[in-house]
């Protein structure tokens, strides 16, 4: 079973991650903040990491880059709620896998995971 | 003439023939004076000569019957040559003054008074002494009271050989002076024509300085008052601001002259003023072209300066409605998927989907308008985006009552930018419509092709029956926030933002009102140049 760390300060955004993934056989776990997410991430290993680029305790290209340094091999999904190209570059430069846009769909979000997956499967 | 002398005072011309006139006069006077005096000097130097001449033949025709002492003879011929007309009175006395012969016989033996010119011819002061006066005052002239005058003439009669060599030898040969021989001449008829000269003379200066001054006064009217009046009619004229005038130049002396630079004085005010109305005139368009600059400027940073607060509230409103809208899309696609497909559940939950990805898009409309960020631009047919506008609307509630008179150019338009952006406009053009309208009446839209500054543009235009734009709105429609709508209804950012997008596009948006009968908005767009 692939776990799947959801990281981002509004509930709605992690309920609706974990009820689109869930059914789907993916174990989600969610985060309400970045040290929270990074602490997380140090206990147990995870493949994908949906990671909002805006969040009030840590900006999400610091969470990021952390994230990178750490011996964590998961994918990070940016959300960014811009719909600004310049985010989505500068995060994809910073080493994140890809990019979704606030509001997303479910199948949005699905495709953007099993992709993340397929990817790390193939290695 | 009764101008010139209507107010000697003012006119010029007036006191120069007043002083010519005076001076005239005077020298006339003076002329008539000597000529009158010489006149009469003449005739009476003439009158004794004549005078002298009577007394000589008085002597002669006398001098016989004296030497014979014939004294009867002498009397007779005395009196036989007076005439009481002319010759008054002849007398013959001696050197004591005794009268021996008178043409008035009661005078024989009387003595002549002293004081009279008979002694004072010779003698200083015949009363006191003998003193003989260097020039000899022979004759005088009198006036009697009837203003007659007369001349009295003395004459010495000398001693001579015969005198004293003959018989009688009354008179001793050493006796100077025998005796004195007076005559009164009366002047009666040279009076009279002296006065009658006086009279001509008098008349023909008065002829002549009335001639000499008409004279004078026509030819100052005519060279200097005439001219100086129509110099002055003509300074009246452009005081009163009549610079087009001209005096006419009739003559080449110092008038002509006068009237010349008067002229040219004329035209230099005259191009003053031309010059100094036009510079007040581009100093006005000027000041207003600044204005309007300055104005447009300031506007322009009202504008820029509300954008930018709207594009910061925009970014934040957009970040939080995009979590929301993230759920309730979610949640209708998680729902959706428990319902058969083709249920009535899965139809209504497809609509809440469609509706919050609208709202998304708006948000991100708003975002990209207010970032920039580049849209997703394409060419877009503009019938078609309209069209669809209007077909969705159609089955609004709000547009239920509303007709769509539609009368769109069968050519295509076709436009550069982005068809959501573009619907965008439109939609908030018809909800401004069905507004002002109360959500009854006819919403007129056509597109046409139009030519501006050599450019092809797409022209839409909005019509409503609605309430219109009152004129003090007018300025400030297109400026964000601005609304007259009842809060929770108007955001006032529907024309501010189609404002924006239309000129983002190179496009421009006008408004025509009138309060009570409706409202046209205009919307060009430039046509994309390789669909032209
Ligand atoms: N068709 C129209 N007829 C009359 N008034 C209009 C019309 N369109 C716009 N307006 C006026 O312009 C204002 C601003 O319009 P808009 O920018 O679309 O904001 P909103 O519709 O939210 O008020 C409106 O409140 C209204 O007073
Ligand atoms: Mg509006």
């Amino acid at each position: 079973m692939k776990k799947i760390l959801i990281i981002d300060d509004e509930q709605i955004i992690r309920t609706s991650c974990e009820r689109t993934l869930a059914p789907k056989g993916y174990a989600v776990t969610s985060a309400a903040s970045g040290a929270e997410g990074l602490a997380l991430l140090e206990k147990e290993p995870f493949s994908v990491v949906l990671l909002d680029f805006k969040m009030p305790d840590m900006d999400g290209m610091e969470v990021l880059k952390k994230i990178q340094a750490s011996s964590s091999s998961a994918k990070v999904i940016i959300i960014t709620g811009y719909s600004n190209v310049d985010t989505a570059v500068r995060a994809l430069r910073s080493g994140a896998y890809n990019y979704i846009e606030k509001p997303f769909t479910p199948d949005k979000i699905l495709s953007a995971v099993k992709e993340a997956i397929d990817d790390l499967e193939e290695k | 003439m009764n101008k010139i002398f209507g107010n000697p005072d003012r006119s010029l011309v007036a006191k120069l023939i007043i002083a010519i006139g005076v001076l005239m006069v005077i020298v006339s006077f003076i002329f008539w004076y000597a000529i009158l005096q010489k006149q009469q000097q003449d005739i009476r130097s003439i009158a004794v000569k004549y005078g002298d001449s009577f007394l000589a033949f008085i002597k002669q025709s006398t001098h016989y019957s004296m030497l014979t002492l014939d004294s009867a003879k002498t009397q007779e011929a005395v009196e036989h040559l007076s005439s009481p007309d002319v010759i008054k009175e002849v007398n013959i006395y001696d050197h004591g003054g005794t009268i021996h012969f008178s043409s008035s016989e009661e005078r024989i033996s009387s003595t002549v008074v002293k004081t009279s010119l008979a002694c004072t011819a010779c003698h200083e002061d015949p009363e006191k002494s003998s003193a003989l006066l260097n020039e000899r005052m022979r004759w005088n002239v009198t006036k009697d009271p009837q203003g007659v005058s007369s001349l009295s003439l003395v004459s010495v009669i000398e001693n001579e050989k015969d005198c004293y060599t003959a018989r009688c030898h009354v008179h001793p040969q050493n006796q100077k002076i025998i005796g004195f021989i007076k005559a009164d001449f009366s002047l009666g008829l040279l009076d009279v024509a002296l006065h009658k000269q006086k009279e001509a003379l008098s008349l023909y200066v008065a002829i002549f300085v009335i001639i000499v001054s008409l004279f004078v006064g026509f030819i100052i009217y005519t060279m200097i008052t005439r001219p100086i009046r129509v110099l002055i009619a003509g300074m009246e004229k452009i005081a009163g601001g009549d610079l087009d005038h001209s005096v006419p130049i009739t003559s080449g002396d110092e008038m002509g002259v006068l009237a010349r630079s008067f002229n040219a004085m004329i035209k230099d005010l005259k191009e003053a003023r031309d010059q100094r109305e036009k510079w007040t005139q581009t100093l006005e368009e000027e000041v207003a072209r600044k204005t309007e600059e300055i104005r447009k400027t300031h506007t322009s940073l009202v504008q820029t300066e509300k954008l930018a607060s709207l594009g910061r509230m925009a970014a934040g409103v957009a970040h939080e409605i995009n979590n929301p809208l993230t759920g309730v899309i979610t949640f209708a696609h998680l729902l959706r998927d428990r319902f058969p497909d083709k249920s009535q559940e899965v139809d209504d939950l497809n609509v809440i989907i469609e509706q919050s990805e609208r709202c998304s898009k708006i948000i991100s409309n708003l975002l990209t308008f207010a970032r920039a960020t580049p849209s997703e631009k394409g060419s877009c047919d503009i019938n078609e985006v309209l069209s669809r506008t209007v077909f969705m609307l159609k089955n609004q509630e709000k547009f239920h009552h509303i007709k769509f008179d539609v009368d769109m150019d069968e050519a295509q338009f076709i436009v550069f930018g982005d068809a959501s952006q573009f619907q965008q406009i439109f939609l908030n053009m018809f909800i401004n419509a069905a507004d002002a309208m109360e959500k009854r009446g006819k919403i007129t839209v056509a597109t046409r092709r139009v030519k501006e500054k050599g450019k092809d543009f797409v022209e839409i235009e909005f019509s409503d029956e609605g309430c219109g734009i009152k004129e003090e709105d007018m300025s400030k429609l297109f400026e964000p926030f601005f609304t007259t709508k009842p809060i929770g209804k108007g955001t006032g950012l529907g024309l501010s933002v189609s404002h924006g997008i239309v000129k983002h596009f190179g496009g421009t948006l006008k408004v025509e009102s009138t309060v009570g009968k409706g409202t046209s908005f205009f919307v060009r767009l430039p046509l994309s140049e390789t669909h032209q």
